[in-house]
């Protein structure tokens, strides 16, 4: 087994992140469900790689994210940093021990747990008393009445990313900044962000933590690392990175960074708009500097991107947005948790099984060494029914990286897809992995452009729906997400209690693509901060950057520029 | 309005309501640490949305717990943090300077005077009392053997203002006790090499120093010690795991067999490393019973474990980079990053290893070192906050014994500085200024009283009172500090009360210089936004 370990900095990064644990809380959860679709049952992916086993102070055993979570302070609402796993009980912990003159208390008023949490945790008591009886929680009636409640709840109010989270964390995960005094609205580019963080030991922190999850591993394969990379917190995750690297220097970075669809709203202001543009141009730079695949993710509009086809998505809610990149985000790291068997033998569960070395290897590693991947997704993925299959799961697959080319023919480009829970040709059966696999070929030959080298991760398993899900699905999305012919009127939208289980799939592309996005990167970067007279030079000369150093980011991007296109001029006009 | 013409969503505060928005910032935040001064102070209790606790006495943790969003609070609270950034205390009695300069110039001030003359006779007193402070600081000569005496009171002076008494009294022999193993003569003290480990286990009063040091993780091995006596250290940055090489990795192979061979041929590698760390081991330890540890700061796997534990060595992974060097200092011996060229002399000594198990916690003990200089601080509490609290205490005690060693003096404490530069100042200083700038050093003599005031206050003492009491004992020529029992006033020599220099040095330094740039604000722009909107 490799060990994988996830970071998550930022705000919309941590609800990517939410979601994504939750689907692994719920996968879990099915497994030993014996209730549920056998298709959980034996999933042979080994949780192992994602979760720890522990044991709090009293003995009682644990199974909680291998994470390190970063947030600004009070964004967890009404979670504590601690978690409840490990906690003693507050009664022994209100006494103050250390001071024997006046206490002064000063309580900021409690969050509110809205329905779900409310019934999340009154549940684990619930449970506790069942057990005792010796009856597990079986269907009752009541439940149903109440989980309309919850998702209703969610639906409206979902403020912070602990609003929905469903999984116990373990004290050491989560962290928040404190002592930052700016205003989280105004945490929003490189330089508020690299003045707040200077000097303190939060960098030092976030290592110790890291460390403490890394020492446990045998043998680490990576780290998943979701950023934020829209505002303040990329030069934290630049320091961490860099820690990683220091530290861990022959574990792979595979980098997420994702944005929430506020962060591409025009702002008014030309002065805010040269600054929006340096911070991407400078926050990417210095990111792709240290990882060894960085995958952009986050589209100015969702809602109304082809990647939505059968969704229904506000693109105001991070919560509905981030529900969707975290899908494609657990399709991709599914092949990571597969027991690798050899190169013939074949499980009927699953095939493909890599480690994130090996996607590396695959994406940036061939013949160009370009290290910006494109993100692809089919949320659902479609059925193998009809006899034009081959061609509707790569015309499914959407982009979920802004700023890139449509329709490019780049024959060196190569890629990495993962498909699980296929439905087969037979109505409501899924389609065995060779299946699948045969399809996915077959719809290689009869594409027009063809990629020189594809990887191909196969899993049976479909992505779970769990209750706190957002209900952004299209009517035309059937309970298993097969895609129904005639679309369910009663509503637009439906949610994890009409939709149980999707078949999901997504790729990573290395393409020439993505170039559009390198080349408006260079650009601002040229216009505003390099070029004489740039209007943004004065910013980032107080951002920390000196013009030399300006320059080499430069140099770096044109270089990922032409090894991507050769014949690309971008490089020679620099002066 | 000018500026209205160039943007006419701008806000403009005009001068005196531009000021006192300043003065209100200065004095607010100033009334929220004030109750924190003093071994009398009150320990305040936060308890966050979320029912965490957290407890502190500290100005600065109160400062960073605070989500401050008024620009002139943050201004004051950023120059307060960076003090204790620099002199590791006085947090608190910055902000409350700062806000007393505040609040005694908004008195001439409203009675028509022009702030610029008051921050010229700011300039001329705080001048005057970085001279006073040289005559009036105590030398303390430190040489090869520090008066151990001395910084024992300095220790408890800052410790007893964060913990009850006699947990103070405690961790001060501990403090000092650790500085003074750190120390090198002709060397800056690096405080990093005093390692501050928790464990939540048992109480406060179980908190002690180790001489030699505490890991935060322990040995990944069924089958090796866990208690070992007379015990050689190898400390290492070596690879012990398996790693693929960065070409030829994944897919490139054709069959089975040949990417078996590629493993075993990198395994090899890995395994050639283990035998040379056993080779040595079995070299030193032959003969005798002495054992042999590992401490490693990158990976050891399972396979490179077992040939380990077979051999009877004991193995620790992923070790703190800051550990690497303290086992060093610890121990002995020397760091090495390769194996190739392992002598008996990269070898550190530690008579006793053995490891702690609480939960999934585990700690390993290396003590019983030869010479040490890296030590462990050991605090124990029954739960979070309390050990959070502690830490803080033992971070602030450490950096005043080491600025008592480096500053080579002390002042007097309970307030006797204050009152004694005040009264320089007022007597001396006042009479030498011409013109309205008196008004200036006088604002500024009558504001550095706030320590002594907030002392009183915080102790339940009549303020005027004790202000008379004390200035008049030193016009007598007596200096004299608050006894906070009774009021009366005191010797702190006696009492052993004694504060950093450069702590006070520093709060005399920034202080005046923050609040005269608030105070020469005489406009506030805001474009676009409401600013007089509560927030």
């Amino acid at each position: 087994m490799r060990e994988l370990v996830t970071l998550q900095v930022g705000s919309f990064a941590n609800f990517v992140g939410s979601h994504f644990w939750n689907f692994q809380d719920e996968l879990n959860g099915l497994a030993e469900d014996p209730y549920a679709d056998p298709v959980f049952k034996n999933q042979s992916l080994n949780m192992d790689v994602l979760y720890r086993s522990g044991e709090t102070h009293q003995g009682t055993l644990t199974y909680t994210p291998r994470l390190v979570s970063v947030d600004l302070q009070g964004s967890l609402g009404s979670m504590s940093s601690r978690g409840t796993l490990y906690d003693e009980g507050s009664s022994a912990s209100s006494n103050i021990l250390t001071w024997g003159g006046n206490v002064s208390t000063h309580a900021a008023e409690p969050h509110k747990k809205n329905l779900f949490l409310q019934s999340l945790y009154g549940e684990e008591q619930e449970n506790s008393l069942t057990f005792e009886n010796g009856v597990t929680g079986g269907e009752n009636p009541r439940t149903e009445i109440h989980d309309r409640d919850k998702v209703e709840s969610l639906e409206n109010g979902v403020q912070y990313w602990t609003d929905f989270s469903k999984v116990e964390y373990h004290p050491q995960s989560l962290y928040e900044l404190s002592g930052l005094w700016v205003d989280p609205q105004k945490f929003d580019n490189y330089g508020i962000g690299r003045e707040s963080l200077s000097g303190g030991l939060q960098g030092e922190e976030i290592s110790e933590r890291l460390r403490f999850f890394v020492e446990e591993c045998d043998h680490i394969q990576g780290f998943q690392f979701i950023v934020d990379d829209s505002g303040g917190f990329s030069p934290l995750a630049v320091d961490v990175l860099e820690s990683i690297a220091d530290e861990y220097t022959n574990a792979p970075v595979l980098l997420y960074a994702v944005r929430g669809p506020g962060s591409s709203v025009d702002p008014r202001s030309q002065k805010q708009r040269v600054s929006r543009k340096l911070h991407d141009a400078v926050s990417f730079s210095r990111l792709s500097s240290l990882c060894k695949l960085i995958v952009p993710v986050g589209l100015p509009s969702l809602s109304r991107s082809k990647a939505s086809t059968f969704l229904w998505i506000n693109d105001e809610k991070p919560y509905h947005c981030s529900a969707a990149y975290a899908a494609t985000l657990h399709s991709l790291s599914l092949p990571f948790r597969m027991e690798p068997l050899g190169p013939t033998a074949d499980s009927s569960y699953a095939s493909g099984a890599v480690t994130v070395n090996e996607v590396v290897e695959i994406l940036s590693g061939q013949t160009r060494q370009n290290m910006v991947a494109i993100l692809d997704a089919a949320m659902p993925a479609p059925s193998l029914i009809g006899n034009q299959v081959e061609q509707t799961l790569l015309r499914h697959l959407q982009p979920l990286t802004p700023e890139i080319a449509k329709d490019i023919e780049d024959l060196q480009s190569v890629e990495s897809i993962s498909v699980h829970g296929a439905l087969g040709p037979a109505r409501g059966q899924r389609a065995s992995v060779s299946e699948v696999k045969d399809m996915v070929h077959a719809a290689y030959e009869h594409a027009t452009t063809r990629p020189m080298f594809c990887h191909l991760s196969v899993a049976q398993c479909p992505l779970p729906i769990p209750l706190p899900f957002p209900s952004i699905f299209g009517n035309r999305v059937g309970q298993h997400g097969e895609l129904l012919s005639t679309p369910i009127i009663d509503s637009p939208s439906r949610g994890s209690l009409d939709v149980h289980s999707i078949p999901m799939a997504a790729r990573l592309r290395s393409s020439s693509a993505v170039l559009p996005f390198l080349e408006n990167r260079l650009g601002s970067l040229r216009s505003f901060g390099i070029a004489r007279g740039a209007p943004g030079a004065e910013l980032v000369r107080s951002w920390g950057f000196a013009k030399d150093e300006l320059e080499d980011m430069g140099e770096v991007l044109s270089k990922m520029i032409t090894t991507l296109d050769p014949r690309s001029q971008m490089s020679s006009d620099s002066d | 309005m000018s500026l209205r013409v160039l943007n006419p969503n701008a806000e403009v505060l005009n001068k005196s309501a531009a000021l006192h928005m300043n003065i209100n910032a200065a004095k607010g935040l100033q009334d929220v640490l004030k109750t924190n001064l003093g071994p009398k102070g009150t320990i305040k209790m936060l308890v966050g949305g979320a029912g965490d606790i957290k407890l502190t006495k500290d100005g600065n943790t109160l400062l960073k717990e605070m989500q401050i969003q008024n620009p002139t609070a943050i201004m004051i609270a950023r120059t307060a943090v960076a003090q204790d950034d620099i002199s590791g205390d006085g947090t608190t009695s910055t902000v409350l300077f700062i806000g007393e300069l505040m609040k005694q110039s908004e008195r001439y001030i409203d009675e028509g005077m022009h702030p610029r003359v008051l921050v010229d006779g700011f300039e001329i007193a705080k001048r005057a009392t970085l001279q006073f402070i040289e005559k009036f600081k105590t030398p303390v000569v430190m040489g090869n053997e520090p008066d151990k005496e001395i910084l024992k009171m300095v220790a408890r002076t800052t410790l007893r203002t964060k913990l009850y008494e006699a947990l103070a009294d405690q961790l001060t022999d501990i403090v000092v006790n650790s500085v003074l193993c750190i120390r090198k003569p002709e060397e800056s003290i690096d405080l990093f090499m005093v390692e501050i480990m928790h464990m939540r286990h048992k109480f406060d009063v179980d908190t002690r120093l180790v001489e030699g040091l505490v890991l935060d993780h322990g040995s990944r091995h069924p089958d090796m010690k866990r208690w070992a006596e007379n015990c050689y250290i190898l400390t290492s940055n070596v690879s012990l795991e398996y790693e693929k090489s960065e070409v030829n990795s994944g897919f490139f192979y054709s069959n089975a067999e040949q990417r078996e061979a590629m493993v075993l041929a990198e395994r090899r590698q890995v395994d050639e490393r283990v035998r040379k760390i056993i080779e040595l081991k079995n070299k030193v330890c032959s003969g005798n019973d002495n054992n042999f540890v590992v401490i490693n700061q990158k990976g050891i796997d399972p396979p490179s474990l077992d040939l380990l534990a077979r051999a009877g060595i004991i193995a620790l992974r992923r070790a703190k980079r800051r550990n690497m060097e303290r086992l060093v200092l610890a121990c002995g011996g020397e760091a090495v990053n390769s194996v190739d060229d392992l002598t008996p002399d990269c070898l550190g000594w530690a008579g006793l290893v053995y490891e702690h198990v609480l939960g999934e916690e585990k700690y390993t003990f290396i003590e019983n070192v030869k010479n040490p200089h890296s030590c462990t601080i050991l605090i124990k509490g029954p739960n979070d906050h309390t050990i959070a609290q502690i830490k803080d205490a033992v971070r602030d005690g450490l950096r005043a014994v080491k600025n008592t060693i480096e500053d080579e003096a002390v002042i007097l404490g309970a307030g006797a500085f204050e009152v004694a530069a005040r009264q320089h100042l007022v007597n001396e200083v006042k009479k030498t200024v011409q013109g309205r700038a008196q008004l200036g050093v006088e604002a500024f003599a009558d504001a550095l009283l706030v320590v002594p005031k907030t002392l009183a206050e915080n102790s339940g003492l009549d303020t005027q009172d004790v202000i008379i009491a004390l200035t008049g004992e030193h016009d007598r020529g007596n200096v004299v500090g608050l006894n906070h029992h009774t009021g009366e006033p005191i010797d702190p020599q006696m009492e052993g009360i004694f504060d950093n220099y450069s702590v006070k040095r520093q709060i005399i330094n920034s202080g005046p210089v923050i609040a005269s740039q608030l105070l020469l604000v005489d406009e506030v722009i805001r474009a676009g936004r409401n600013m007089r909107k509560p927030t």
